[in-house]
């Protein structure tokens, strides 16, 4: 039991989170529509689960925190207290500190610490002040129902409900007497009156059927929505009459008539229950030929009819229940373990269809290819169970752009477009860091200050867009600013300074934007009008090419910066072309190949002395790979070779392999710490025929040739027989 | 890394009465205690990793799994070691700080034999003099009047020291000028 307790408590932790996440987001969108009354109802509903479920925790400092913060969401829900932004802060920061008061429970720490229990009483105090500010309204409530009607009973909390229940609730799962229980939660049933009239005789009587009817003194401070609340499972199956505590005695009358018992009894009903006294009984009876009375309260509807007729938002209630229980809750490592296992069947699966192909018997061939078939479907069905969508990440943001504008004294607003894209959670999880700083990288010194985007001749409110597609099998997700751009002169010259540029070389635009990419580029002193703007960008690339990923740079000078960033879909496969080399097999990734062609053993000779080949009048530099990672030439010289063209950013080389051996999918298995320090190979994959293929790493490749040449140059002005060192020693 | 070698002398030696399994390498006889010695397989289907330093063969597929092979001769700062029909690779489990257990997979010459060797037979290691570093030696085992060298594999197959070398092994990455 213990056990089960604590994973419920678990999935509490998980669902209030949700929960909290979800409020903040509806208060960051009240705080633009104060008027919207649907989320002012998700922020309560959300409030009254989270405390509903503590209550059954027996968690009390979250039920008791949260009751106050429910309370006063109920007055906005009832337009007595009006939505301002010091309420929205406050709501804000309540959200925070009951998200503390989970954690605290996530973490099994015995209690908040000092500084927490200080803003928790702080947050009390500033609540209460609401609290003070509103007793007034109840007493216009109840003077004007008085004003209302003139024959109104004595200003009461005593509800009237009479609920008669349908043959069929028993078969629908419903239990009458739980509702009446619940009804008690609400308030108190002060005296209740069974009716069995609808009863057939003995004979004809279903077991399974219900014949109940009650009729309920009912006394409870709360609004007719939340006591009509209570029936909303049953209300198909059940007439359910709520007559308000002011309800007049022409809707009393109205009631009899609605009744389907006979006049007299339904009358003994409402006198035995209590809520018509036997005098007024006669009011009611005067009234009668006059009725049905119209009710002039819009507020309260009495109209049972009309109580029946809403079950269109109770409708689309219940199509979110079903589809929140078609979820399950699956812990990650198991999913982590059906991957992995699919993994290993691709490859196996893999070895059985090359075996097959050797067999002349093409039954075995065909079945081999259907297994196959469902193999690969199986993994698409595994990998898509990891992949969620983006919105949650971006929408996190809102608060962060929200905050960090407030503080820098900005008006900046957040678009978030292609939150439904989806991709691999471990990608999701890691690109929040990165993201999180170039956006505020936009916010502090992409986005001017709104004065000087007025003089600029642009509309004060800033706007940062994120946006997420999918494009050729990645995952793109751009963060544009309407800033003031990068200053593309002063990036220049400092990396004409840092060497960077080769002097008289004019570099592409988007070349030099990518160079505050540069480990150590930009410091404050080194782009004063831009200070900052980059620091730590080589962390963010960093971060992104551990994903497998690249980022790129795009800015128009007082218009905007454009940041992209482009993703694999999943860390755990990766869509490769397999090449060999000699004996060996290396796969590059798909997504950096940009073609491929045949090295003619002339255009060969050729090329072997100069080091690169005419790609249609663009010089295109060869590394071969035979030569770089010493493979001993297995068929010597006379086989035709091939070049792969591979790019990154704007950076592209050929890669000089003996075979092409076409796409390949393929799971990724890491090296292990033992090639740490290997620059240049991602992982490794093996082959269906068992072989072990290499993963090449092209821009660590890239990189590290780049920084092998430059090495090289630098020590041949020194002394030329450093040159050979230099190359790698194992040359 | 002075203070673990002398702990790992005055420990030996460590495992007291127990099976050994002997081979050799580079010519020299060694042994290794049976227990960290998950199989031994036949050397083929290698597939070299470049840009490693000598001792790193390169990786092999054991059963889905990659596992890197270590030359036990290059590691000692001799020649690699050359192939031939006996040549094995015995897989032992190798530590790493960072990642736990990991096998790695040690390029023999040739197995010899399992054999039980009694606590008093092994000698402590020579603090110097023999033909490979000290720190990789855990004891002395007489055998028919011979001397074994009985390895320290936790210390040969050091995946934090072996990481390290390879960082120094590959060309260095030199701070533009």
């Amino acid at each position: 039991m213990d056990i089960n307790l604590d994973s419920a408590l678990q999935t509490y932790i998980v669902e209030a989170r949700d929960l909290l996440h979800q409020m903040e987001e509806a208060l960051l969108v009240l705080e633009n529509d104060p008027n919207d009354s649907d989320t002012v109802d998700s922020l309560f509903r959300g409030a009254h689960t989270i405390k509903g479920s503590a209550g059954l925790f027996g968690l009390t400092p979250i039920v008791s925190f949260t009751h106050g913060v429910e309370d006063l969401l109920d007055r906005v829900r009832d337009a007595t207290l009006n939505i301002d932004s010091a309420l929205i802060a406050l709501l804000l920061a309540c959200t925070d500190h009951i998200c503390e008061l989970v954690d605290v429970v996530a973490e099994r720490s015995a209690s908040l610490d000092a500084q927490a229990v200080q803003r928790e009483n702080a947050l009390r105090e500033r609540l209460m002040t609401y609290q003070v500010s509103t007793p007034t309204s109840p007493d216009t409530w109840v003077r004007q129902s008085v004003i209302d009607d003139s024959a109104v009973r004595a200003a009461n909390l005593d509800w009237h409900i009479s609920l008669r229940f349908g043959e069929q609730v028993y078969r629908n799962g419903m239990d009458p007497f739980s509702f009446l229980r619940y009804l008690n939660t609400l308030g108190e049933i002060l005296h209740i009156v069974t009716t069995t009239t609808a009863m057939p005789a003995l004979p004809e009587m279903d077991p399974e059927s219900c014949y109940l009817g009650f009729d309920i003194r009912f006394r409870s401070a709360q609004t007719f929505e939340t006591i009509n609340e209570a029936f909303d499972f049953v209300r198909d199956d059940c007439a359910v009459h709520i007559l308000s505590p002011r309800a007049s005695l022409s809707e009393f009358a109205a009631l009899l008539g609605q009744l389907p018992e006979s006049r007299d009894h339904a009358e003994r009903l409402l006198v035995e229950s209590g809520s018509l006294l036997p005098g007024e009984l006669d009011s009611v009876q005067s009234q009668l030929p006059t009725q049905p009375s119209p009710s002039t309260d819009l507020e309260l509807p009495a109209d049972p009819v009309q109580l029946r007729g809403d079950s269109a938002p109770q409708a689309t209630a219940r199509e979110q229940k079903s589809r929140e229980s078609r979820y399950v809750r699956v812990h990650a490592d198991k999913l982590e373990e059906l991957i992995n296992l699919v993994g290993e069947l691709v490859i196996a699966g893999a070895g059985a269809k090359l075996l097959a192909s050797y067999n002349p018997e093409s039954e075995l061939r065909d079945a081999t290819a259907a297994v196959a078939e469902l193999v690969e479907k199986t993994l698409d069905c595994a990998l898509r169970m990891r992949m969620v969508p983006i919105g949650d990440t971006f929408s996190r943001f809102q608060r962060v752009v929200r905050d960090v504008s407030k503080e820098l004294g900005k008006d900046i607003e957040l678009e978030i477009s292609g939150g439904e894209t989806e991709l691999d959670k471990t990608v999701v999880e890691r690109i929040g860091d990165p993201l999180m700083h170039l956006i505020r990288n936009a916010l502090d010194h992409g986005i001017e200050a709104p004065a000087v985007r007025q003089a600029n001749g642009k509309q004060a409110r800033g706007r940062l867009r994120l946006n997420a597609f999918h494009d050729a099998g990645n995952i793109v997700v751009e963060i544009i600013d309407d800033g003031r751009g990068l200053d593309r002169e002063r990036i220049l010259e400092k990396g004409r300074e840092r060497n960077l540029v080769p002097a008289g070389a004019t570099p592409s635009d988007s070349d030099i934007y990518n160079l505050i990419f540069e480990p150590g580029f930009s410091t404050a002193e080194a782009v004063t009008n831009l200070s900052g703007r980059g620091v730590g960008m080589d962390v963010v690339k960093r971060n992104i090419t551990a994903l497998r990923g690249s980022i790129d740079l795009d800015s128009r000078s007082g218009e905007g910066t454009t940041v992209r960033i482009r993703l694999p879909l999943t860390l755990a496969i990766i869509d490769g072309f397999l090449v060999g080399v000699g004996e060996a097999f290396y796969v590059i990734p798909l997504e950096r190949v940009q073609e491929c062609m045949e090295l003619t053993s002339a255009a060969n000779d050729a090329a072997r002395r100069c080091g690169y080949i005419d790609l249609r009048g663009e010089v295109l530099p060869l590394l071969f790979m035979h030569d770089y990672f010493s493979i001993e030439e297995a068929g010597a010289g006379s086989r035709r070779q091939n070049v792969v063209v591979v790019h990154h950013l704007s950076k592209k080389i050929g890669l000089v392999v003996d075979e092409l051996m076409g796409e390949y999918q393929t799971v990724i298995k890491p090296l292990g710490k033992l090639f740490g320090a290997l620059h240049g190979f991602g992982g490794s994959s093996i082959l269906g025929n068992g072989a072990i293929a290499l993963i090449l790493d092209i821009p660590a490749l890239l990189t590290r040739l780049s920084e092998d040449s430059r090495a090289c140059v630098s020590k041949s002005t020194t002394t030329s027989e450093s040159l050979s060192v230099s190359q790698g020693q194992r040359s | 890394m002075k203070g673990l070698a002398d702990k790992s002398r005055v420990q030996t030696p460590p495992e007291g009465d127990g099976q050994y399994l002997t081979f050799t390498s580079g010519g020299e006889m060694y042994a290794i205690a049976i227990l960290g010695i998950k199989e031994i397989i036949e050397y083929g289907g290698l597939t070299v990793v470049p840009m490693m330093p000598d001792f790193v063969r390169g990786v092999i597929n054991l059963r889905g799994a990659v596992v890197p092979v270590i030359d036990l001769a290059a590691r000692f700062g001799q020649p690699n070691a050359s192939l031939s029909r006996r040549s094995c690779v015995v897989i032992v489990e190798g530590h790493s700080e960072a990642e736990g257990r990991q096998d790695i997979g040690l390029l023999v010459d040739a197995v010899s034999a399992v054999l039980d060797i009694a606590a008093s037979d092994v000698e402590p290691a020579p603090n110097f003099g023999a033909r490979i570093n000290a720190e990789f030696i855990s004891g002395m085992a007489r055998m028919d009047g011979k001397f074994v060298i009985v390895l320290n594999v936790d210390r040969v197959l050091s995946v934090d020291d072996m990481a390290v070398i390879g960082t120094a092994c590959a060309p260095a990455h030199p701070e533009p000028a």
